[in-house]
């Protein structure tokens, strides 16, 4: 929690914190499939998502998750029904703007450029995002190091030198580099040690519960599953769905519709984000 | 900003590809420049070559097509001919010499008619003429002769330089006397002067200056006047004043060569000293005296016609079988001025369009010989060309080749940069960017290195070129025995004066005219020396200056076409990393979990 204290001292600029349980993120009867009236990936999903809550979705390989999250962040548009975003339909927006300024995304294997060094890599998305910044980028870049928890010498590292768990905090440093309000992340603690995986689901729920993001996981584990707010069962697969009362979505369609609003309010959420919450880098913007 | 700053860093990110890359680029550029700079200065050679020099031109005739038009009308009337004579007579098959030079000569141009074509085209600056006829000796008046020159050599070069000239000349002065050259029509061999000396009329100052013999300079009295047609006023050259002992305000007297009863009386107003010896080469044993510069006795037209030996006055002449042919007493030679090629061309057109018969074509020394000299260049240049078409082709594959494996080695690096929200088209922009960056330094340099060497190279290159010009033309000669025929017209003794671009035309052979050196595409030329010197035994010869020397420094119009090109190829290749970025799925890069 000490770097936190960095973070404040270097954005001066405090905001009203938003409002909790925004519904950021919207998903309305989605369904996905790679070739025109080929077999349907995804089928008719809908679901809300929050600021200020760890979500994790999780489900057999297979179950179309990536696809999930390749619509979630805007790689790909459903074939049928629509993902909103802010009140928007993603479709309508410019997918390049969504994804360079209001999502992060991170990704299973990481896509960093390996040629470029970790500061070089976070200020390429920074850049990216055609916003400007208060500070200098160098500034921000050591200050997402420190939250992401590395150290400030790693800025000039290339990132063939990381390991992979280093690698996965360089890309959630970038992802969190344009201070977008969601983050999305596939399987961030897939060939991590235990402790590793600790400190980043730890990070997570930080960027969460403390900057009011709307995080959603994509993963396998169940302990990331269990450190989560909300876990989003996307295959109908034992008995992780009662658990969750009615979280999960049925696959095959036969989910009940609105079953995910209705486990909004008895998901277990922490007690009081709101009152948590850090004032963030929304100055930024 | 930010695809600029992302291209920059990429560039300077990937040192070893783009170094690759650059020298490519270094080398085509380089090639490149060379081609295009021989180019420009071939070009601007051709245009300005000829810029400032007024031209000029003769109308003569296409002889072979008269000679053949001719030989048809004979042989249709062969049988009832009455013109085969004793010098046909030994064998039927044998032309009919006669009848030949009376059909091309019916044809000569009259002055009169020269005057009219000079007249149908508004395009004529001025118009001069000379006619030139032959005297012979008086005991107290000599040619200038050694022992071995025999004064009736058979056949000799013409004292004229004119190609119009040829047609009358040969006709006039080959019923005079001595033997007929065969039927060597075409090269000129055909031209007999007899007589011991040449008496040249002109018509003007400006004929004055483009006297056949070259320039000359007074050494002492002053030229004739062309209006006092009474003072038989005459300028002979310093040997023949020497060989004489001829003063100015002397009077000389000379023979009329066909008829040895009529004697004339001139007055020597001037001496004359030729600053130049065009018309070399007349020191061989078949060269007459008539045709050595030091016995060309000069006067004005109208002292001409006053004695009744201009072109438009007939003589009688004998030929050496007996026959007696009424012929024009001179040689007419007309000659067109223009201001330019393009009045030149005009000319050329109108003339056609006043009626010119199809026999008669007008040409111009200047431009022929000019064009002449420039062969080597020519050659260069369109060797310059295709190495420049080779060297664009092989660079632009190379190129795209170099950027379809850059693109393909960074695909991942495309799928993370739109992955994370870089539009496709600011990718290939970046991509495009960086190409750019890396040929346009690979063009700076390469051009700059072709801006160096392309002056020696261009030289060297434009030098071989001309040894080769030179090889073949010697080869003819060793194969022939003299020189290469000229094609067309061109005069027995033509000696072809380097033509550069400062040159007039009337510019001496020998000297290597420095052209105007500071000029951006000033084509010097050296004397590149004949196939063979003066005393062949033929007599003619044929001295071609060709440009050897050529000003191929890059100018801007280069450099500005090297930025085309550069652009060009880095465009064509940046295209296919376009597509290959635009084909390109973002989400590819997620299916693909490594």
């Amino acid at each position: 929690m000490s770097e936190h204290e960095n973070i404040n001292d270097l954005a001066p600029i405090e905001q009203p914190p938003t409002a909790a349980g925004l519904d950021i993120l919207k998903l309305e009867k989605v369904s996905y499939a790679y070739t025109k009236g080929g077999k349907k990936v995804i089928k008719d999903i809908s679901y809300d998502f929050e600021t200020g809550k760890v979500y994790a979705i999780t489900g057999p390989s297979g179950a179309g998750k990536t696809t999930l999250l390749s619509l979630i962040s805007g790689l790909t548009t459903p074939t049928e029904g629509r993902v909103i975003y802010d009140g928007h339909d993603l479709a309508k927006l410019n997918r390049y703007d969504y994804r360079s300024h209001d999502i992060g995304v991170i990704f299973q294997s990481f896509n960093l450029l390996p040629g470029l060094t970790v500061a070089e890599n976070i200020e390429l998305s920074m850049n990216a995002s055609g916003m400007k910044y208060e500070a200098p980028k160098r500034e921000i870049v050591m200050d997402l190091l420190a939250e992401v928890h590395l150290p400030e010498e790693y800025a000039n590292e290339r990132i063939l030198h990381l390991s992979g768990g280093e690698q996965q905090r360089v890309a959630i440093a970038r992802a969190l580099s344009y201070d977008p309000k969601i983050i999305v992340a596939d399987e961030p603690t897939g060939n991590l040690d235990l402790t590793t995986q600790d400190d980043i689901i730890h990070i997570f729920q930080e960027l969460a519960h403390e900057q009011d993001r709307c995080v959603i996981i994509v993963t396998h584990s169940p302990a990331v599953a269990k450190a989560s707010d909300v876990v989003f069962e996307l295959a109908p697969l034992r008995h992780s769905v009662p658990k969750r009362q009615g979280a999960g979505v049925r696959r095959a369609g036969k989910a009940a519709p609105k079953s995910a609003t209705a486990g909004r309010a008895s998901a277990r959420v922490d007690a009081a984000p709101a009152a948590r919450k850090a004032p963030g880098r929304t100055a930024r913007q | 900003m930010f695809v600029l700053k992302n291209a920059w860093k990429s560039v300077t990110r990937n040192k070893g590809r783009n170094i690759l890359i650059s020298i490519i680029v270094i080398i085509i550029a380089a090639a490149a420049t060379i081609g295009l700079a021989i180019q420009q200065a071939a070009i601007k050679a051709r245009d300005t070559g000829l810029e400032n020099t007024t031209i000029t031109a003769q109308i003569g005739i296409d002889r072979s097509q008269m000679l053949s038009a001719a030989k048809d009308a004979m042989q249709s009337a062969s049988s009832t001919s009455s013109s085969s004579d004793s010098s046909s007579s030994s064998s039927d098959s044998k032309p009919d010499f006669d009848s030949m030079r009376d059909a091309l000569n019916t044809d000569a141009l009259t002055l009169t008619d020269y005057q009219e074509y000079a007249d149908s085209s508004s395009s004529v600056k001025s118009t001069y003429y000379t006619e030139t006829t032959s005297l012979a000796e008086t005991d107290d008046f000599q040619p200038v002769e050694d022992s071995t020159s025999s004064a009736f050599s058979s056949s000799s070069s013409s004292s004229s330089s004119s190609s119009s000239s040829d047609s009358s000349s040969s006709d006039s002065s080959a019923d005079m006397k001595g033997g007929m050259g065969g039927g060597d029509m075409g090269g000129g061999m055909g031209m007999t002067t007899s007589g011991d000396f040449s008496l040249v009329g002109f018509s003007s100052d400006e004929a004055l200056a483009n006297a056949p013999n070259g320039t000359f300079t007074m050494v002492e009295g002053q030229a004739f006047d062309y209006t006092a047609s009474d003072d038989n006023d005459v300028i002979i050259s310093q040997e023949l004043a020497d060989f004489n002992n001829i003063s100015v305000g002397d009077t000389i007297t000379l023979e009329n060569a066909n008829d040895s009863g009529t004697t004339y009386t001139f007055t020597v107003v001037g001496i004359y000293k030729n600053s130049s010896t065009t018309s070399t080469g007349s020191f061989g044993p078949m060269s007459s005296t008539s045709s050595d510069p030091a016995n060309a006795i000069y006067t004005s037209v109208a002292t001409l016609q006053k004695i009744g030996l201009s072109s438009d006055d007939t003589v009688e002449a004998t030929t050496n079988s007996g026959d007696t042919m009424k012929t024009a007493a001179a040689t007419l030679s007309f000659t067109y001025v223009f201001a330019d090629e393009d009045a030149y061309n005009q000319f050329v057109k109108d003339v056609e369009a006043a009626g010119l018969p199809d026999n008669y074509t007008v040409s111009s020394t200047d431009i022929e010989t000019y064009e002449n000299s420039l062969i080597p260049l020519n050659n260069l240049a369109s060797f310059a060309k295709t190495l420049l078409w080779i060297v664009l082709a092989v660079g632009a594959v190379i190129l795209i080749v170099l950027t379809l494996f850059n693109i393909r080695e960074r695909k991942y690096e495309i799928g993370v940069l739109t992955a994370i929200g870089v539009r496709k088209s600011k990718v290939a922009a970046q991509f495009t960017l960086e190409l750019l960056i890396v040929t346009m330094i690979g063009l700076v340099i390469g051009t700059g290195i072709g801006a160096a060497v392309s002056q020696p190279v261009s030289n060297s290159l434009l030098s071989s070129q001309v040894s080769a010009q030179e090889t073949s033309a010697s080869n003819q000669q060793a194969q022939f025995g003299r020189d290469m025929m000229q094609p067309g017209d061109m005069g027995g003794s033509s000696s072809t004066d380097s033509t550069d671009s400062s040159s007039s035309s009337s510019s001496d052979s020998s000297a290597s005219t420095d052209a105007n050196s500071s000029g951006q595409s000033s084509t010097d030329t050296t004397n590149s020396a004949p196939s063979q010197p003066t005393n062949t035994p033929g007599g003619f010869q044929q001295v071609t200056n060709y440009v050897s020397s050529v000003n191929a420094t890059v100018n801007l119009t280069v450099v500005g076409l090297m930025l085309l090109i550069g652009i060009g190829l880095t465009l064509v290749s940046a295209l296919v990393a376009v597509i290959f970025v635009m084909r390109y799925e973002p989400l590819q890069i997620l299916a693909d979990r490594s």
